[in-house]
């Protein structure tokens, strides 16, 4: 009974296994490292799918373990467990599925690259890390793992680090995101303060929370913890303001974007929120908060996306624009919308990315005005993208449909506001996608890519598998069959059925969707409005959309460049104050008239004197303060 | 010297007792004499490995008397005071006294390891047993029950240190190292001897035993010369142990220092004086403060206040000034200022009924903090030597060309910066813990801003070893021996530290507690 379930903790165990042997191989080891790294994931993959089949059994309960003692601090204890439940059972299958794609392609888009061992050695302790990160019991295992994602990331969009490029990139995601992790390490703190006994766990949490908190904390705490966590959410999803560094994080190689920056780990912060739903939930105004920075970033991220050339970076866009639609669905009180909508776009954006890097691969350029006519050549490329690219513009019967549609249902109901912005948002990722397709498949090839041909078997079969399981995955849940919401929430009570909203919100993304497509179809493929009609009209509006609203420009000039300067007016105390002296004593050729010199050149008593002036200002400003009131 | 109190001369048993001490201070003079006479040719490396066999001994000893004490099932005051309580030896002093033998013996073998190469030290022989006498000074000042002790104590430590900068003879930035280390050192000194004068004069007494019934009752009538006593004290620990604004010189004297001896002031020179400040204040202004019970006492509030101030000052300070540093010893100069304001939270934040595991907070991250720094001192001495210099760029490709060297620094970066899976990252959550559980937000909030910052620079060193290749296909870079020994037993700790952080921290919470091996005087 519910031996797979509590056997969960090898899960992660495969992969892990599966980084140590290929750091100890060493380089030379190229096919054993591809075999060992999918073998790793696949393994994870049979034992997640049994997980997930055991919990959909009837009457499936939590479960979580916690038996080993990991620090103890006076009264406190912090135990090491893992705990599964039915969403993290879900999550398993998305990350070990996605993970065990990816591995299999990379063999094939991977292969003449000499670090080839080095890539699956990290791409298996992500898969670990992840996995970790989903099955930690407790939030604070939760955010080591939260961590270890993160470096792995960085390693991964800095794989190439030949390309200055990658190294700024890579540079820029880890620090962005270190603001947001920042935030969540201080929810942590807070949350061990004020939960009872000091208890981290999620089980206790939810107890706390989920009972309405009776006076464990005031509500202003709560919504400053929930908006710390919030915080966190924001820094990892990619979610407006902190969103800048998801489109640079493309500089990592094609198969990383489609794993880590689509599907898995900036996904982590909306399953943080789910996570911790109970936190977030009771405060009205962490919520609101939540529904609107993800419904900005949606619409905000989509018409950025609409002027983009390069074919990573529309992808990229669009992936923080889903995200947004993640964390409105959760601020509008619908975890499983949220949950839905991560579940069909991991497999619908890795698909997309698997096949931007089938075309990358054929063609060598990422900038799509220099591709076209690429549908006749590469059919396979062609069908499969296109599967994903509806299934992201919201076009039944694809999964994206559904899931969308949920979370525009539960717009509708709940803010009108953000409905429109949803779908607003809907109809430029119809247009972006369209623009997209037909540019890079349609038409004649804009410039001499003679030799083009289909990607082999071992890249094309998993973009086969994520396109059969975008066209499937939306019937889990549908308007009139609420299962996926049921199971997550772990009530047999199906959820009423929305009746006249789920209709009117699934005519309007349809209608939405087609008009995008429509639009795109009569840009691109008809000619009938020329392309250069927004250039000629509002050149300065496009650029603005181009650079994405300037924002990185901002964050130079708002952030980066006071803090440089607090650094350098440091760095030239330091330089011509302290360090003149060293300066001065040049090469080792000192006279002793000259080392004398200098001795008495005054920069030793500028210390001391500093040192006095820091004793009276110590002293003036503390002991001041008592006697001036 | 003062009135009733007879001097307590010492005997046999107590001789016994101060073994670890005696013990350094014998393998010290056989180590001079023999240097005298052995010829020239004998190498002086021999000289270097006794010396880590001295340090090893002597920590050997210090293990039987933790475990002596701890078997012991002592009541709880019973502690072993020797000279009139002047001298005590409970379970801190002797888990500082590990921390300090350890360290030493790390920074002897990296010396070992390195001194080779460093064509400006002319006397070897002095770089590893002028080590010794250093040791003694920390290992007194944590013993040491009476402010004239501490002094003696901490002037050995320190007139051994002047030497120990200056060794690189050839170099004149060494000597002007040391010159400003002997000014800025006596400088410390003047500050902390009016600190104590004021101290004496208030309750007539040296003994820190005294100081607990002394300073309460006089608190209100002289507040003014009770606060000048302790911020001057604050001030001149605040310039040894290089928290800001007091650390202008500190990367001066370890830019200028061979690289073991820079260690040394980062790890054992530095834990000393903090060590020293925790044990002053618990015993006298822990009484005057919120925390002691009863009535309000401001002058103890305001003296730690001023500790978290400077430890606020020192993160910021420390980890903003490092932002453009390129000079690796430079770099890990500011980075011990940033974590010299690590270390002072816990003594800052005095013990409360809600937050009482300060100390071991405290050495836990002292013992992290000198895992990770003589681990990265250690890995700065090879590159130096591939490099020809200590520039931040001599780690361009060092993983194509050391890549278990390259490994090791990450562990020692990652620590450094506080992530998992590394014992910087449990040592820093402890401490903020503390301070989340004291309720110092305000602090919380630095710690956490000052550690992203610090990411900025760390990140930099990790970037350079990993992302730029390096432009001619260069060797191998070798490690000798004992520097191979240094880095691994450091970067194995640390991890371990990382994976298993518990089982130090119930050890030390297992063998320490505060009524019985901190106070001073309650037997």
């Amino acid at each position: 009974m519910e031996f797979y379930t509590q056997s969960a903790w090898l899960i992660p165990i495969f992969p892990l296994a599966a980084f140590l042997l290929l750091i100890a191989l060493g380089r030379s080891y190229r096919t054993t490292a591809m075999l060992l790294g999918s073998a790793g994931s696949l393994a994870a993959f049979v034992l997640s799918l049994l997980v997930l089949f055991e919990r959909l059994g009837p009457d499936a309960v939590d479960y979580s373990i916690r038996s080993f003692k990991w620090i103890v601090i006076g009264d406190y204890t912090l135990r090491l467990g893992f705990e599964v439940t039915n969403l993290t059972s879900l999550m398993l299958v998305v990350i070990t599925g996605v993970s065990l794609a990816v591995n299999v392609y990379s063999a094939g888009y991977m292969k003449n690259d000499e670090r080839l061992t080095v890539f699956y050695g990290y791409v298996a302790l992500f898969t670990f890390s992840m996995i970790g990160l989903v099955l930690a019991d407790n939030i604070l295992l939760l955010y080591i793992f939260w961590e270890l994602v993160g470096v792995c990331s960085f390693l991964l969009i800095g794989f190439w680090y030949a390309r200055p490029s990658a190294r700024a990139a890579a540079k820029k995601a880890f620090i962005v995101t270190r603001i947001g992790d920042a935030g969540l390490l201080l929810a942590i703190l807070l949350l061990f303060w004020y939960m009872p006994g000091h208890a981290l766990d999620f089980t206790s949490i939810y107890n706390v929370f989920h009972e309405g908190q009776s006076g464990v904390m005031t509500s202003g705490i709560t919504t400053f913890i929930a908006l710390l966590i919030l915080l966190g959410a924001i820094g990892k999803s990619g979610q407006f303001p902190l969103h800048v560094w998801l489109p640079d994080a493309m500089e990592g190689p094609t198969p990383i974007s489609a794993l880590i920056h689509a599907a898995t780990m900036v996904a982590a912060g909306v399953f943080l929120l789910a996570r911790t739903f109970d936190i977030v939930s009771a405060s009205e105004a962490a919520m609101q908060t939540t529904a609107y920075i993800g419904g900005f970033t949606a619409i905000f991220a989509a018409t950025i996306a609409l002027a983009q050339n390069d074919i990573k970076r529309i992808l990229a866009y669009s992936t923080v624009s889903q995200l947004g639609y993640m964390v409105m669905a959760i601020g509008l009180g619908s975890v499983s919308g949220g949950i839905f909508h991560l579940f069909t776009h991991a497999f619908f954006k890795a698909l997309l990315f698997l096949g931007a890097g089938s075309i990358i691969h054929a063609v060598h350029t990422q900038d799509i005005r220099e591709m076209g006519g690429l549908g006749a050549k590469m059919k396979t490329t062609a069908w499969t993208f296109a599967i994903g690219a509806l299934a992201l513009s919201g076009i039944p019967p694809f999964s994206g449909f559904w899931s969308k549609d949920a979370i525009l249902t539960t717009a509708l109901d709940e803010n009108p506001v953000l409905f429109v912005v949803g779908l607003a948002a809907a109809f430029c990722t119809a247009l972006y996608m369209s623009r997209l397709f037909f540019l890079v498949f349609a038409g004649k090839p804009r410039s001499g890519h003679a030799a083009v041909k289909e990607s082999a078997a071992v890249m094309t079969i998993p973009m086969i598998i994520l396109a059969a399981l975008s066209v499937v995955a939306g019937f889990i849940e549908t308007p009139w069959n609420g299962w996926l919401s049921g199971w997550l929430s772990g009530s047999e009570a199906v959820e009423t059925v929305h009746g006249g909203s789920s209709i009117a919100a699934m005519v309007a993304s349809i209608g939405v969707g087609a008009l995008g497509i429509y639009l795109g179809w009569l840009f691109f493929v008809k000619k009938s409005i020329g392309s250069g009609f927004m250039a000629a009209k509002l050149p300065s509006l496009l650029r603005a959309v181009e650079r994405g609203y300037y924002i990185d420009e901002w964050y130079r000039v708002i952030i980066v460049k006071p803090l440089r300067g607090l650094g350098s007016t440091l760095a030239v105390f330091d330089e011509y104050v302290i360090g003149g002296t060293v300066r001065m004593t040049g090469a080792l050729t000192t006279a002793a008239g000259r080392f004398a010199a200098r001795l008495s050149n005054g920069k030793v008593q500028t210390y001391g004197l500093a040192a006095l002036i820091g004793c009276i200002v110590l002293i003036a400003v503390i002991v001041g303060r008592r006697f001036w009131s | 010297m003062y009135e009733g109190v007879s001097f307590l001369p010492l005997t046999w048993p107590d001789m016994l007792y101060m073994a670890p001490e005696l013990f350094l201070a014998a393998v010290f003079l056989l180590l001079v004499v023999a240097d005298l006479l052995l010829p020239q040719k004998v190498s002086r490396l021999s000289i270097g490995w006794m010396t880590v066999a001295g340090l090893l001994g002597a920590a050997g000893f210090v293990v039987y008397r933790l475990i002596d004490l701890q078997g012991s099932g002592r009541e709880v005051g019973q502690v072993i005071e020797l000279l009139g309580a002047s001298y005590v030896v409970d379970q801190f002093a002797n888990l500082l006294k590990l921390v300090f033998l350890a360290g030493t013996a790390l920074v002897a073998l990296m010396a070992l390891g390195s001194v080779k190469q460093d064509k400006d030290i002319t006397d070897r022989a002095e770089l590893f047993y002028l080590l010794l006498p250093a040791a003694i000074g920390a290992m007194i000042m944590a013993s040491s029950g009476n402010l004239v002790t501490l002094y003696i104590g901490l002037e050995l430590l320190s007139i051994t240190s002047y030497v120990l900068v200056a060794l690189r003879r050839r170099s004149s930035k060494s000597a002007e190292a040391a010159f400003k280390y002997v000014v800025i050192g006596g400088i410390s000194s003047a500050f902390i001897l009016f600190g104590m004068s004021y101290l004496y004069g208030l309750t007539g007494s040296v003994d820190l035993g005294d100081f607990r019934t002394a300073l309460p009752e006089v608190m209100t009538s002289y507040p003014a010369l009770m606060y000048a006593g302790f911020f001057f004290l604050i001030a001149g620990f605040a310039i040894k142990i290089a928290a800001a604004p007091f650390h202008a010189w500190a990367p001066d004297v370890y830019q200028g220092a061979p690289t073991p001896v820079s260690a040394f002031l980062a790890v054992v020179s530095k834990g000393a004086a903090l060590a020293a400040v925790l044990r002053i204040l618990y015993n006298s202004a822990f009484f005057i403060s919120g925390g002691g019970g009863g009535g309000v006492k401001p002058v103890g509030n305001d003296v730690y206040l001023a500790l978290l101030v400077l430890a606020a000052a020192a993160m910021l300070a420390g980890t903003t000034a490092a932002l453009r540093q390129r000079q690796m010893k430079r770099l890990l100069a500011l980075s011990g200022v940033a974590n010299a304001g690590y270390l002072l939270v816990p003594i800052g934040l005095n013990f409360t009924t809600v937050h009482s595991s300060n100390v071991s907070e405290f050495i836990f991250y002292l013992i992290v903090y000198l895992l990770m720094t003589i681990g990265a001192f250690a890995v700065l001495t090879v590159i130096s030597q591939a490099a020809g210099h200590e520039e931040l760029k001599g780690f361009s490709g060092l993983y194509y060309r050391a890549p278990w060297t390259s490994a090791a620094m990450v562990v020692f970066i990652l620590s450094l910066a506080g992530l998992p899976v590394s014992g910087g990252f449990f040592a820093k959550l402890f401490i903020l813990m503390g301070a989340a559980s004291a309720k110092a937000y305000w602090l919380v909030a630095i710690m956490v801003i000052s550690s992203v910052i610090s990411y900025y620079f760390y990140f930099a060193i990790v970037r350079q070893m990993f992302m730029r290749s390096s432009s001619e296909e260069e060797s191998e870079i070798r490690v000798s021996a004992p520097t191979g020994i240094v880095i691994w037993l450091c970067a194995g700790a640390t991890v371990a530290l990382g994976l298993m952080p518990g089982l130090l921290m119930d050890w030390i919470q297992a063998i320490f507690t505060i009524r019985g091996d901190l106070l001073i005087g309650l037997g």
